[in-house]
């Protein structure tokens, strides 16, 4: 099922948006990794490489179904957009999931690995977006954990950032039911990442 | 730049890596208005004689800290150098702790 037709367009803007920041707070993490050298900095810039590029592709592929005006023959771009960007994210929050693991050494790496690689090639269905739900719950609970520890500001929007990307995905898993969801899950995401982007506003003024 | 030692790998471990130890040498000497003698680094750094003259040495090597020539008792500041080296380490810090993640 597709997205509602009026509202082809305005997703694509916004996840060109969402991309920019995404690749923004991809670079400071290249910056923070360049200076310190600490891995985690790393799996931090991989992953919002990968959101970044995932978001372009999608966005692109849509913009390229308006601009032929939903010609039959293209619309298999919608597929493969939506695809590309839902093997990136999976990708994505695999690295954070893994990332905090490390961090928490809660889990051994191997078993971290064997439970991101089947995720890696599942084909899309709703079972599959509920795994994606299931990673960005469990990031955000360690956000969470994270604010709870630290009260910080930078730590809340961070923890509100995957808040709203968990309730985007809850809404993209249900908009096969209710369409009408669409455009609200995507208002969520972007709003996420606006969080992020404070957040990245907010530690570069910070001195 | 300055490089991490081999202790920084894992982020998690109980032992401060040499990298931490720089870290936390430079900012004893900030905050004690950027001109300390070596027994507050000593004590603020939580460093044995030895690792502390060792690290101070490295540090200065990297140019990050400098000895005073004109104090009859030896004190530390740090470089231009070290001080945007620290600015930058605090945004680096506090962008990966946003996130949860100790450096």
């Amino acid at each position: 099922m597709a997205a509602p037709y009026w509202f082809f367009g305005y997703d694509s803007l916004m996840e060109f948006v969402a991309c920019g920041i995404a690749m923004a707070i991809a670079y400071e993490a290249m910056k923070g990794y360049a200076l310190v050298k600490q891995r985690i900095l790393l799996y931090l810039n991989l992953s919002f490489i990968l959101l970044g590029a995932g978001l372009l592709v999608d966005g692109l592929s849509n913009v390229v179904i308006v601009f032929a005006r939903f010609h039959r023959e293209l619309l298999f771009l919608y597929t493969i957009g939506y695809t590309i960007n839902f093997v990136a994210q999976l990708i994505a929050y695999g690295i954070l999931v893994f990332a905090y693991f490390q961090q928490t050494r809660a889990f051994a790496t191997q078993i971290t690995m064997a439970a991101v690689i089947p995720i890696m090639f599942m084909q899309r269905n709703s079972f599959s977006e509920l795994i994606l739900v299931f990673l960005l719950v469990y990031i955000s609970a360690q956000t969470a954990i994270n604010y709870s520890v630290s009260k910080g500001t930078n730590a809340f929007l961070v923890l509100s950032a995957f808040s709203c990307l968990t309730l985007a995905h809850v809404l993209f898993l249900l908009f096969t039911i209710i369409p009408i969801l669409f455009p609200f899950a995507q208002i969520a995401q972007l709003f996420g990442f606006l969080l992020l982007l404070a957040m990245l506003f907010r530690v570069n003024q910070a001195l | 730049m300055i490089e991490p030692g081999v202790g920084s790998k894992h982020a998690t471990t109980k032992y401060r890596s040499q990298f931490r130890i720089y870290v936390d040498i430079m900012r004893v000497i900030q905050r004690e208005g950027n001109q300390t003698k070596p027994t507050r680094i000593l004590y603020g750094a939580n460093l044995s004689h030895d690792r502390l003259v060792k690290y101070l040495e490295e540090l200065k090597s990297l140019g990050v800290i400098q000895e005073s020539p004109l104090d009859e008792d030896k004190t530390y500041s740090l470089t231009q150098k070290g001080i945007e080296f620290l600015n930058d380490f605090r945004k680096v810090e506090d962008f990966a702790g946003a996130f949860g993640f100790k450096l």
